[in-house]
């Protein structure tokens, strides 16, 4: 008895420090012209984190971000570099104020996503598979 | 005192465009967020201005030194007085994206100087061009590339700690020089090397209690190399600096050469030799590493600098610092030290008045750069919201008495040992 109500303390202090996450299905997607079939999950953290933003082909890469309230941001960034929304702000403030590579763009709205994606090869982004458009190509996938 | 920043034409014309730019970009910006198209917002989105700070007090216990955050600040805190004086930074920072290869970025900082003034600076004013995503060149006002990560050491929301731990980055006061950077990337087995040359000449000064030492127009260069892969990042640096000025310890040089000069003795004349900073050079050696992973940060570096001048101490520091994130808050450590190595030389004048003045002199002024310390480190950090953290730091600092160099206005009483806690706010937007 004593033990279990420990243990249910403990569940309950976990519950209280453990960020909260959504579960999406996360998909980083391209438009059809940009010509590379997949990335490994390091070479998305390089595009994304802005270290190497080259695609394999060669191609110049374009990473799209959410708005900063967006959930599908602070999961995608949670996924891919186990970093919360403040640690995302924090990196790209060392290297913004450093004068160093730049943040990815920010885009609004899963039509601009399209209309950016649409517009030329080598632009990232990524979205919730349940919202995919057929046009786009799937370069990697978190829950696969 | 007035700091006489030398304008070269390209950066008087940089400084005129951010002014400019900066005026008109505010406008732009509330007029972009009305804009309902996006082809406004995208436009807005070329010309950003930014800007980063920190409100922060902190009190040092002794009452025999002050406590300073690097050797470019003329004093600290001491008495246990709580003061702002050393950690509070505001900075604005103009980024204007002309093509897509092409950014012109300002940014202009008040902090704590060595002339007491909070007076702004420019720190950086440059231009860069991206010439592909694998090359990308610098050139203007630009930072020196000390830290790890960042460029910026005055960027307190950017950080763990509640500052670049002074043992480590205390000696390096310059944070900008004017010159050229360019650097190649290349991906390497699962990650990413970087390699960064840079050249150019720093404008700065560094200032204690009695005298200013005016860097202006000493040649820097080095080589950074970074390696990326997942949660790691490791770092190799070499840095150098020749020296144009000497540090102002007259009248000593001239008499060590007068009673050299009588006495027909060379050590004397290699004595005041060994106090000119001026033609000499200083060499940087660093390794670093950072590792990110599970809410777990942590990093470590050390560092050695070699001085040609015999009045600066050979030294080596390190740091090694550590934090678990849990929510919002997030507790660390730390652990530093700076030592650096006496020198023997001696003025080997006669032990007999005037002359044993002079050699009591000499040796006391070669041990003013003296450091032989360590910092034990203990905070939290609360990210309060996604721009705006809150930390309360409690430092050690156990070192020896003869250990002056990286404190201010030391007292006979000074025993090395003071303890600094520090609160503060720190935000980007």
């Amino acid at each position: 008895m004593k033990l279990n109500s420990l243990a249910y303390w403990f569940i309950a202090f976990l519950s209280v420090i453990a960020p909260c996450h959504a579960r999406a299905d996360l998909v980083v997607v391209t438009g059809p012209k940009t010509g590379v079939p997949t990335l490994s999950k390091e070479e998305v953290i390089n595009i994304y984190l802005g270290r190497y933003r080259r695609l394999p082909n060669g191609l110049p890469a374009e990473p799209l971000d959410m708005g900063e309230a967006s959930e599908t941001k602070k999961e995608f960034y949670w996924k891919l570099v186990e970093k919360t929304p403040a640690e995302i702000n924090a990196y790209w403030a060392r290297l913004v104020f450093s004068g160093q590579t730049r943040p990815p763009a920010t885009v609004n709205s899963s039509d601009e996503v399209a209309a950016r994606l649409m517009s030329r090869p080598g632009v990232l982004a990524y979205v919730e598979r349940e919202k995919l458009d057929k046009r786009f190509v799937i370069l990697y996938e978190f829950d696969r | 005192m007035v700091d006489k920043i030398k304008h070269l034409p390209v950066f008087f014309f940089l400084h005129t465009l951010i002014l400019v730019s900066l005026i008109f970009s505010l406008p732009v910006l509330a007029a972009a967020e009305m804009a309902e198209d996006t082809q406004a917002r995208i436009s807005a989105e070329k010309l950003l201005f930014r800007g980063f700070g920190t409100l922060g007090i902190a009190r040092s216990s002794s009452d025999q030194a002050d406590f300073v955050r690097d050797l470019s600040q003329p004093k600290g805190l001491s008495d246990g007085n709580w003061s702002a004086r050393i950690d509070s930074i505001l900075g604005g920072q103009l980024n204007w994206q002309m093509t897509k290869e092409l950014e012109l970025v300002g940014q202009a900082v008040s902090r704590f100087r060595y002339n007491e003034s909070r007076s702004p600076e420019i720190m950086w004013a440059f231009a860069r061009w991206d010439i592909t995503p694998d090359i990308a060149v610098r050139a203007g006002r630009i930072g020196a590339d000390f830290m790890m990560l960042a460029d910026s050491r005055l960027v307190g929301y950017s950080y763990l700690a509640a500052r670049p731990s002074s043992d480590f980055f205390g000696p390096l006061f310059f944070h900008h020089f004017d010159g050229a950077d360019m650097s190649i990337s290349k991906p390497v087995g699962e990650g990413v090397l970087r390699a960064k040359v840079f050249i150019g000449a720093t404008h700065e000064k560094a200032a204690d209690m009695q005298r200013v030492w005016n860097t202006s127009g000493s040649h820097v260069g080095g080589v950074v190399l970074d390696y990326w892969q997942g949660p790691l990042q490791l770092r190799a640096n070499v840095a150098q600096i020749r020296f144009s000025n000497d540090l102002d310890v007259s009248p000593l040089p001239d008499f060590l050469k007068a009673a050299g000069a009588f006495l027909n003795m060379p050590s004397a004349f290699s004595a005041a030799q060994s106090l000119e900073t001026k033609d000499t050079t200083s060499r940087f050696y660093s390794l670093g590493v950072v590792y990110e992973a599970n809410g777990f940060q942590t990093q470590a570096m050390a560092n050695c600098i070699r001085h040609e001048a015999g009045l600066l101490q050979n030294s080596c520091a390190g740091y090694a610092l550590a934090g678990y994130r849990s929510g919002a808050i997030t507790p660390y450590a730390g652990i530093s030290a700076w030592k650096s190595s006496r020198r023997n030389q001696t003025a080997g004048l006669p032990d007999i008045p005037p002359f044993a003045n002079l050699n009591a002199i000499y040796s006391s002024v070669m041990e003013t750069t003296r450091s032989d310390q360590r910092t034990y480190t203990l905070g939290v950090r609360w990210d309060v919201k996604p721009n705006v953290a809150f930390k309360l730091q409690w430092d050690a600092i156990r070192g020896d008495s003869r250990s002056v160099f990286p404190v201010r206005d030391e007292q006979p009483g000074w025993d090395g040992r003071t303890n600094v806690i520090s609160i503060t706010s720190d935000f980007v937007f």
